[in-house]
């Protein structure tokens, strides 16, 4: 079956079990009139006995119609309400109170806008968890410290990076940390696989610790001289990882026209979900951009088949700029 | 939206479109008034006869079909978070008959030029 989600202040949506349709009503001039058990010429045509009169009842009539387009699901809610109280720890105080702004499943479906297994892949790809039944965001500050538990285990075992037994980290970690939040950071961070023996392990996920340790650097000031940035993330990074720039794609930015060159944060789940929005957004972060540079911040626009090419082509203007291709707002500049 | 009823397939209703608007007369209600008359050529093309006007179609095969919802229950008042107000399919409408030429007055009887 389907649903139709939104609160009072949304536009509806309808909902299959995996998909998102924008709801419309459309206007038309004509008079729409149902007659129920109507039959086409062809239908008549093959029942030779209908030669009477038959009377129908025209059920309705309507000048209007509810019409359905796919839509990208509306899920930056999802993470605004999950943000609303990220999980510290079980040593921490907060939890103790009320459950006010804690959201089981049930309470997700009602309130975003999309279908049951976009919001459940989503809440995958950001790393929340059920804990107590409800759903959680891991503080970032409590997530890097149990990644961090974790590599310094990894380190001090010398375990290959590619084989860190689940097991093992459990037993020492165990007094530390909830188990199930080291398995959480585990299952975050790395790839589950069971061996031959059937024990679980995990191989680790260089880019994505690296791009977290890089987030840990950047968020303490407004923007880093890149150079010196660069350094200290290598020497940041657990041992046997390397850093690389397009690691912090959609997480920071490179500004190549500041002397020295700089960098600074900027996630792009922090910009607005509507696409003109977002293009205002990153025009009022930088005049001009370059492909390479944007795409990351709009790739998450696309409909189903829409190029980043596409998005471009109908948001921005291009124009060339020493040689390269850049793009800018298609508004005038105040 | 859900099912109506579990009997078999679903209702299949045919939707038939006028330009313009559709008038009663004699001020009587559009309810339980009598619109028409409706019949097929030898080569399938849909004929509306209503009062004195005749209406030639035709049958469209609908690229969207339509699901008609009927509102059922649905709470007064607000209530906690979750699904209330329940529309229910009662027909698909896959085909329509389009009437969009200008009705045509039937003249029964033409004087002879003198």
């Amino acid at each position: 079956s389907l649903v139709i989600r939104g609160e009072k202040d949304e536009h509806a949506v309808l909902c299959s079990k995996n998909k998102t349709y924008d709801m419309k009503i459309a206007d038309t001039s004509n008079m729409l009139l149902f007659v129920p058990g109507c039959k086409t010429p062809e239908e008549l045509n093959a029942d030779p006995s209908s030669c009477n009169i038959i009377h129908s009842q025209i059920a309705g009539f309507a000048k209007n119609y509810w019409e359905l387009r796919r839509c990208r699901p509306k899920l930056k809610k999802l993470r605004k309400l999950l943000m609303e109280d990220p999980y510290e720890g079980p040593d921490s105080r907060k939890d103790q109170t009320s459950t006010f702004s804690k959201y089981t499943t049930e309470d997700l479906l009602s309130l975003i806008q999309a279908s049951e297994e976009e919001i459940l892949h989503q809440l995958q790809v950001i790393d929340a968890c059920k804990i107590e039944g409800y759903w959680r965001i891991l503080d970032f500050d409590y997530e890097m410290k149990l990644l961090n538990h974790v590599t310094q285990l990894i380190d001090s075992e010398s375990w290959p990076l590619s084989k860190v037994p689940l097991c093992a980290c459990l037993e020492e970690l165990g007094s530390l940390e909830p188990r199930e939040m080291i398995e959480h950071i585990l299952l975050s961070y790395g790839r589950k696989y069971v061996d031959d023996a059937g024990e679980v392990f995990f191989e680790m996920r260089e880019d994505k610790i690296c791009r977290a340790i890089a987030q840990m650097l950047l968020q303490n000031a407004v923007k880093f001289n890149l150079s010196e940035f660069e350094e200290v993330w290598q020497q940041s990074v657990p041992e046997g990882m390397t850093t690389r720039l397009d690691q912090l794609q959609g997480l920071a930015l490179v500004d190549k026209s500041s002397r020295p060159e700089t960098i600074f944060l900027l996630k792009v789940e922090d910009l607005p979900e509507d696409n003109q929005e977002r293009f205002n957004s990153l025009f009022g972060i930088r005049e001009k951009w370059t492909e390479v540079d944007i795409t990351p911040y709009i790739q998450d626009l696309c409909a189903e088949k829409q190029t980043v090419g596409a998005l471009l082509t109908k948001y921005a203007r291009s124009s060339m700029l020493n040689g390269v291709k850049v793009y800018n707002s298609r508004r005038p500049t105040s | 939206l859900s099912h109506s009823g579990g009997t078999g397939a679903l209702a299949q209703w045919v939707l038939v479109e006028l330009q313009g608007e559709v008038e009663p007369r004699q001020s009587r209600d559009l309810a339980g008034s009598l619109l028409g008359d409706l019949h097929y050529t030898c080569e399938g093309i849909p004929v509306l006869i209503v009062g004195h006007h005749i209406l030639y179609g035709k049958v469209v095969q609908l690229e969207k079909p339509f699901a008609v919802l009927v509102k059922q229950g649905g709470a007064p008042q607000p209530s906690p978070p979750g699904p209330h107000g329940h529309y229910t399919v009662t027909a698909l409408i896959k085909t329509k008959l389009l009437f969009k030429t200008r009705p045509k007055p039937i003249i029964t009887h033409v004087p002879k030029k003198v």
